[in-house]
């Protein structure tokens, strides 16, 4: 996904003027809060899985450089080949050689938010490589020449209808105007693609350092296809999606399921070790393992948000987050959106590339309370606003730095308190609306009032009304 | 070029790591399980609640919109299978060549009763084949997960390819959680070598949201899902 400057304020302005998105996004983030919650209240020790998948991770992160070389070296022994790439270039580059070498016509990808973040299809299609999206939330998209707006659900942000009409345009057949019609049309034509490609791109939700195994979670069973039909299999993970131990999924598989979807267990999960076996029937002859850096491993040299790497992309955050429920993912200007988009995306891209995204939060800690590995995000969101403000690219300017200021000093002040408490009440008339509230202030306040209504100032303070009362409520 | 960016970003992570290191030796350090006594202990609490566990499976599975057999007898399978010939137009099918199946020889018995029998080996042929016919090395009871072992007699496609997939279970695959699978597959993994090249969960049949959250099955792996559970 092209990335150039987040920017934020002018795409969720957008976002939040178009109904169809602002439905769709109603309705994805209200489905899987509930079936979130519901499956997480079904296991009696919830909190406590949690507590252990953050240990886990931790002990993972920490010792990253030991468990990669374990992977490396149980993956080599199962057979496979691994490539590690410091950069999206890079492993555009070894996954096109691969293709290369081998002499692949046509690839099909299996959904990847890592792939997204190097831009692969990109590179093969420059490559004259042609490469298909199969997950059908992906082909979509793929058709649509769009980028997918939510990690679990990419297309939610497209009607049927637009479905409807996007595949009778693109692929010259009727309208169809049932989903499951439409999907059957994605079953047969994706399904010779699949029967006809020589190499399948995947990437993983866990990779297993004692195993060498990579790890593969879905519902559509495109992954399966991915990972077993063509000659050559490629895995692209990012470095921090390790795990040490074989048992440690059973923990992983557990959270990971109900937090993205709700589901108990996803439908298919593929447990991937090296090619097939020179007596297997069937599977893939090469496996290559990409190990992707990209800006991750300057992220462990800081303490305060060494964390963000224990995230697993089951997109919890997304679906609680209330700036995400209304900005949709489009409006955090990369692959990564939500909270976890808020806090990866400045560190893996560089701050001065996005400086709005720390702000993008409310700081209600909806996601850490729902996150499977309990990562503190509003502590990371205000190291992040720190670095913003630090490196001078944040929204600090004079008069903010004035405002503060004078707010200080009133505070610091009880009679001059006192006395613009009461004044605030006069001064603000002129903007009282007819419901009692302020709706339209003067700018910079208009920034909030052209959105939302601003509860007015009361008559009466807190302090006059607690003294009437004699300290009793009422 | 692969090799310098090997040691540059292994660098990095040492650096970013320095003064975090106390974990020293923690590496894989849980060596004080004893996986062998924990699977013996797992299979003891499995074998006390068998019956239990048969029941909850099925539950599960009904709730993942999977169609549950329940069997009897060997010869059950067969008619089961014959009635779903007869209400599925089945013409062909593929078939695992693993120990149980052979041993109550599903094979020749399907292709007696007029079945043409697709060889795993080649792709094509086996994603034309009507049903995939397979048994399960485990199934887990609380979720209604199938786990499939990849050998040389039992290719992952069978289970992948056709439309419909049919999968044996005995009562004695079934584990009553994830948990317990993980156990047993722990001290059975005596060697790294010995790992299978592909083990696959299955839950239900394929299914797909992703136009208008609205639910549809057999996107892309089989439509339906059938499972024997013989008793």
């Amino acid at each position: 996904m092209g990335f150039e400057e987040v920017r934020f304020e002018q795409d969720s302005e957008k976002a939040i003027h178009n109904k169809p998105l602002q439905k769709a996004l109603v309705n994805v983030t209200n489905r899987f809060r509930t079936a979130r919650n519901k499956a997480s209240e079904d296991v009696p020790n919830w909190d406590n899985l949690r507590a252990a998948a953050r240990e886990i991770k931790k002990e993972t992160i920490e010792n990253l450089d030991k468990y990669l070389l374990m992977l490396e070296e149980r993956v080599k022994r199962a057979g496979g080949k691994v490539h590690w790439a410091k950069d999206a270039e890079e492993a555009s580059q070894i996954i096109v050689n691969i293709a290369r070498e081998g002499n692949v016509k046509s690839v099909v990808k299996s959904k990847s938010m890592a792939t997204e973040e190097i831009e692969l299809n990109n590179s093969f299609e420059d490559a004259g490589i042609k490469v298909i999206e199969t997950d059908l939330g992906e082909y979509i998209i793929q058709l649509a020449g769009e980028h997918p707006s939510h990690i679990i659900a990419p297309a939610i942000h497209k009607t049927k209808e637009d479905i409807s009409k996007l595949f009778s345009a693109k692929l010259g057949i009727p309208r169809y105007d049932k989903p499951e019609e439409l999907t059957k049309v994605a079953r047969e034509i994706l399904r010779s693609e699949f029967l006809n490609a020589d190499m399948g791109v995947s990437g993983a939700n866990f990779a297993v350092a004692e195993t060498g195994t990579i790890v593969v979670v879905e519902n559509e069973g495109n992954a399966r296809l991915t990972t077993t039909v063509p000659k050559i299999h490629v895995a692209l993970v990012g470095i921090e999606k390790l795990i040490p131990r074989y048992e440690d999924l059973s923990l992983f598989l557990t959270v990971l399921a109900r937090s993205a979807t709700g589901q108990k267990s996803s439908t298919y999960v593929s447990f991937i070790t090296g090619p097939k076996r020179s007596t297997d029937i069937g599977g893939p002859e090469e496996f290559h393992l990409v190990l992707l850096d990209n800006g991750r491993s300057k992220i462990l040299a800081s303490e305060e948000t060494r964390e963000s790497l224990y995230c697993i992309r089951c997109g919890a955050c997304l679906n609680n987050c209330p700036v995400y429920r209304k900005v949709g993912g489009h409006s955090y200007g990369w692959v990564y959106s939500g909270p976890i988009g808020a806090i990866i995306t400045p560190q893996l891209m560089g701050i001065d590339k996005a400086p709005e995204l720390p702000f993008a939060s409310s700081l209600c800690g909806a996601c850490k309370d729902v996150c499977p590995v309990k990562i503190d995000f509003p502590k990371i969101l205000l190291e992040l606003r720190k670095n913003v403000v630090e490196s001078k690219k944040g929204s600090t300017g004079i008069g903010e730095r004035f405002g503060i200021r004078l707010w200080r000093f009133t505070v610091e002040h009880e009679s001059i308190y006192k006395i613009t408490n009461k004044l605030s009440y006069y001064f603000q008339l002129p903007w009282k609306g007819r419901n009692g509230k302020l709706n339209s202030l003067p700018y910079p306040f208009s920034r909030w009032t052209d959105q939302r209504d601003f509860p007015a100032v009361a008559k009466k303070t807190f302090r006059e009304r607690w003294k009437n009362n004699k300290g009793e409520t009422g | 070029m692969s090799n310098n960016s090997r040691e540059e970003i292994l660098h990095t992570i040492r650096k970013g790591l320095e003064g975090v290191g106390k974990n020293e030796g923690k590496v894989l350090a849980d060596a004080n399980r004893n996986f062998h006594s924990e699977a013996e202990e797992v299979h003891k609490r499995i074998d006390e609640s068998q019956s239990a566990l048969i029941m909850q499976f099925a539950d599960e599975l009904k709730k993942v919109n999977t169609n549950v057999i329940e069997t009897g007898s060997k010869n059950e399978i067969k008619e089961s299978l014959l009635g779903l010939k007869k209400e599925k137009e089945l013409k062909s099918f593929s078939i695992w060549e693993s120990q149980f199946l052979k041993e109550i020889n599903l094979k020749q018995e399907l292709k007696d009763a007029g079945l043409k029998l697709v060889t795993a080996k080649n792709k094509n042929r086996i994603a034309n084949s009507d049903i995939g016919i397979t048994e399960v090395d485990y199934a887990i009871a609380d979720t209604g997960t199938l786990v499939l072992l990849t050998d040389k007699n039992q290719p992952r496609s069978v289970s992948l390819l056709p439309p419909i997939h049919l999968a044996i279970v005995r009562p004695e695959n079934l584990v009553r959680n994830i948990g317990d699978l993980f156990v047993i597959l722990k001290s059975k993994l005596e060697n790294i070598e010995d790992i299978t090249s592909c083990m696959t969960f299955i839950t239900g049949p394929s299914r797909t949201a992703d136009i208008e959250l609205s639910l549809t099955l057999g996107v892309h792996g089989p439509k339906e899902l059938f499972v024997v559970i013989l008793s």
